[in-house]
């Protein structure tokens, strides 16, 4: 049996497709194209499927991953993609199809690319000057201050037109995973920055050493 | 697709389950704007995960898209948030596909599947900007129309609507699109377009009728006030339910839709002519799917979806005159293409053992039978042909299957019913506790739960009862607290819910055309998803009647004579008043009828398909 990691993007209305709503999505769809994955045994089978590092809803993605099992011998994976897109919902595009290369837990970091309106652009000046930026993390043993710029000293962006620019790098994984969206919380603290003109697309995923998850 | 505006973003990331608003789930139907003549919004008047669970829009969202040049596309009542954001940010009422705003489309078509959805209709059209009142309407609006049960008595929405569809829309929604779309060609005013509408069968213009009233307010007459209108108007069906396929195709929610599965209707309309049911007299006839067609379209169904999970649905699946090959031709791929079978109306009357197995190969849920009342008494009133003998073989059988979950459905408040028949409920579960214990194949070291649900009973437009005062709310009270000091065993759970609902149901399903002004008050008074608990205020309702003048009591709990003229008196879906007015007098000597499959009860029914209903030459079941 091979696992096998399906990249796919996630982008537009299908932002808002929820972790357990994608599960559904990604079953039937497998289901519908008719690949030979594999299906748990027992009383109700169903597709053995996980999700690595999933995003939070409203954020895009260039990079999302799910993996599944087959038993296909020999394991031909070129078809897979095109059959596979044609049964997602706009929105889902599958961009690759490749036995699985790391474990899930090897993601370390992960990297996005932000907007935000220019009229943010004194509120990343003042999170620069700042000395420290602590935020409030809800995890599984409750809430946990932490200090951002520990993890992300400085923050570069380019404007153009009205639009800033912005090209994140931050913890994520099992260890400790940062969601840029404390950093827009936290930046409400300089002054005011309506959330909903910001925009959150994750370009990539990295490994302790900084090389891409594969 | 990604350019969602800034306000439905800011919209969206401020509400729960944004997934309900952003469209775009498998299986959802997008074309090119520019190219189509006719562009219809199918609005559900509920939540949209309550509205895509109903398999009536996914027929009609089909069978418009077949049509290229047409695009039919969905709008739901947005939650509460929702609708606030809405309105705080100025975002009008859009459809899911193409997110651009109903009063662009040339249709806009409400399904009327409950009363108490009525207000939820108004909001809406307002959050649309269009104004509500089809009189307030000019040429340039979309054309409003209705479609769906609650058309039989069309009347308290009447005001509101410019076209209801009475009966069955596979063929009437075509015919009124296609009417549209010449009107739009050859530039029609809006009045010459109604009255090429009022041609259509089934299509029921409010405008083109004056009901004329009694000084004690009943009604004297209703009367067509233009020459080419129809006195009445008679309910579309459709003969021959092969010639219609099934959907092979659904949009598959990605927020979890309550039935979230495929489903095949097997047949239409019902055999029994239960006397409290309304949908059994307003589907008549009963017309079966070819097994073949069945199957064809579930595997069709199955896969285009990839739903793993197929119900058969009607409103009596079981009473299928070839049931068994139906499922044995189901069976024959469901396992290989990983899809599950459940049958959700199965009856006590014809539940065999063979049944039980084909449709238990995967999973074991709970037992429901419908017995509706607790004696054989009040069972013979309402024409309910369940036996205890019955209810007590199919339970043995169960039990020996596995069983350990009974539920049993009740009405209280049913004509003729008295304290006997009230107790007589606590006795069937507690009968059925007992069959439990003294069944030696019972399943080992399990108890049995046997929940009793109590629905209030309503009397309906178009059955017998419809001439019945509606019990009133003390009434029901005192029935409830009876009822709980009639059980005495643990292992049964009895669920009843509050009449309030009832009661403004009773008066909707029964209400006239004078209601319309009740329902935009209580509506600008905040009513709104009347159906949800939280919100229904009954106080803010009976406001509402007192501000116009009107009294409920007179539609729910007044006795219609037999020869009164009815609100519904010019809208006919099938059955003589001669019928009704029969099967009510055999009522009142608890005298039953024999299903439509056994023995014709000459209702009229039959005069929509020209023929007999069955050919009773053959050997029926
Ligand atoms: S005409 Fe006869 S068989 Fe047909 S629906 Fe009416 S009672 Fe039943």
């Amino acid at each position: 049996m091979t696992t096998v990691r399906i990249w796919f993007e996630k982008r537009g209305e299908a932002a808002y497709i929820s972790l357990l709503d994608l599960q559904r999505v990604m079953h039937r769809a497998l289901k519908r194209s008719g690949l030979p994955v594999w299906y748990t045994l027992g009383f109700n089978p169903h597709i053995y499927l996980t999700f690595a590092c999933p995003l939070s809803l409203g954020q895009e993605s260039l990079c999302e991953s799910c993996d599944v099992k087959t038993e296909a011998e020999p394991l031909d994976l070129s078809g897979w993609q095109d059959a596979l897109s044609a049964c997602l919902p706009r929105g889902l595009v599958v961009k690759r199809v490749a036995p699985v290369g790391d474990k899930a837990a090897a993601i370390a970091y992960s990297s996005y690319a932000v907007t935000m309106p220019a009229t943010a652009a004194p509120l990343l000046e003042a999170y620069n000057a700042a000395e420290s930026a602590p935020v409030t993390k809800k995890t599984k043993s409750g809430p946990k201050t932490l200090d951002l710029k520990a993890h992300l000293p400085k923050i570069e962006y380019r404007q153009e037109e009205d639009t800033l620019y912005l090209l994140l790098c931050l913890p994520a994984g099992d260890g400790l995973n940062l969601n840029p969206a404390l950093l827009l919380e936290h930046l409400k603290t300089y002054g005011e920055l309506p959330i909903w003109q910001c925009s959150i697309l994750r370009t990539g995923l990295y490994k302790a050493d900084k090389t891409e998850f594969c | 697709m990604s350019d969602f505006s800034a306000q439905f973003k800011q919209a969206l990331s401020l509400v729960q389950k944004p997934g309900r608003y952003t469209g775009g789930e498998p299986g959802c139907i997008f074309k090119d704007k520019s190219k189509v003549d006719i562009r219809f919004a199918f609005c559900f008047p509920d939540t949209y995960e309550i509205g895509m669970s109903f398999l009536g829009e996914k027929i009609l969202y089909e069978l418009l898209n077949q049509h290229e040049n047409w695009w039919c596309e969905r709008a739901f009542m947005p939650w509460v948030d929702m609708k606030a954001e809405m309105e705080r940010l100025s975002i009008p009422l859009y459809c899911l596909e193409s997110k651009d705003p109903l009063r662009d489309f040339d249709i806009i078509g409400f399904t009327l599947e409950y009363e108490l959805c009525y207000t939820n209709i108004l909001a809406m059209l307002e959050l649309s900007g269009i104004p509500l009142r089809a009189a307030d309407r000019g040429e340039d609006w979309p054309l409003i129309i209705a479609g769906g049960p609650c058309v039989c008595n069309a009347e308290p929405m009447a005001d509101f609507f410019d076209v209801m569809q009475l009966g069955e829309g596979e063929q009437m929604l075509q015919d009124i699109c296609a009417e549209v779309e010449k009107a739009k060609k050859t530039g029609l005013t809006r009045l010459e377009l109604l009255q090429n509408l009022a041609q259509i069968p089934g299509v029921y213009v409010p405008a083109f009728y004056d009901v004329h009233y009694l000084p004690d307010g009943r009604i004297e007459a209703i009367t067509p006030n233009r020459p080419g209108v129809p006195a009445t108007v008679t309910k579309a069906i459709v003969k021959d339910l092969d010639a219609f396929a099934p959907p092979k195709s659904f949009v598959v929610p990605m927020v979890g839709a309550i039935h979230d599965r495929a489903s095949v209707e097997v047949l239409r309309g019902c055999v029994r002519g239960c006397r409290f049911c309304q949908a059994g007299q307003l589907y008549r006839p009963f017309r079966e799917r070819s097994p073949e067609l069945i199957s064809e379209a579930a595997r069709a169904l199955c896969h285009n979806t990839g739903y793993d999970e197929l119900s058969l649905t009607s409103l009596s699946t079981s009473d299928h005159s070839q049931l068994e090959s139906i499922l044995d031709k189901l069976n024959a791929w469901a396992t290989c293409d990983h899809v599950s079978l459940s049958l959700p109306s199965l009856r006590v009357d014809n539940f065999s053992e063979s049944l039980l197995q084909k449709t238990t190969q995967v999973r074991k849920s709970g037992l429901t039978f419908a017995a509706e009342a607790g004696t054989q008494r009040l069972r013979d009133v309402i024409n309910k042909n369940v036996s205890w003998e019955q209810i007590e073989r199919t339970c043995t059988i169960a039990f020996r299957e596995g069983y350990t979950a009974v539920k049993l459905y009740f009405m209280m408040g049913l004509p003729t019913e008295t304290m006997e028949d009230i107790k007589g409920i606590a006795d069937t579960a507690q009968q059925v506790v007992d069959l439990f214990y003294s069944n030696p194949d019972r399943p080992k070291g399990k108890g049995v739960q046997v929940t009793a649900s109590v629905a209030c009973f309503v009397p309906k437009p178009d059955t017998p009862f419809q001439f019945c005062p509606q019990d009133r709310r003390e009434a029901l009270k005192e029935k409830q607290r009876y009822l709980l000091s009639c059980v005495r065993s643990r292992k049964i759970r009895i669920n009843y819910h509050d009449s309030a609902t009832s009661v403004l149901e009773g008066v909707f399903a029964k209400g006239d055309r004078r209601l319309g002004n009740v329902i935009e008050k209580a509506y600008h008074n905040g009513a709104f998803f009347d159906t949800w608990e939280e919100f229904f205020n009954y106080d803010r309702w009976m406001e509402a009647f007192a501000a116009c003048g009107i009294d409920p009591d007179f539609y729910n709990y007044r006795e219609i004579a037999l020869n009164e003229i009815t609100p519904w008196s010019h809208l006919d879906v099938g059955v003589s008043h001669a019928h009704l007015v029969r099967e009510y007098q055999k009522a009142l000597k608890a005298e039953v009828s024999p299903p439509c499959n056994r023995q014709c009860s000459g209702c009229g029914a039959n005069k929509l398909l020209g023929g007999p209903c069955f050919d009773y030459g053959k050997d029926l079941v």
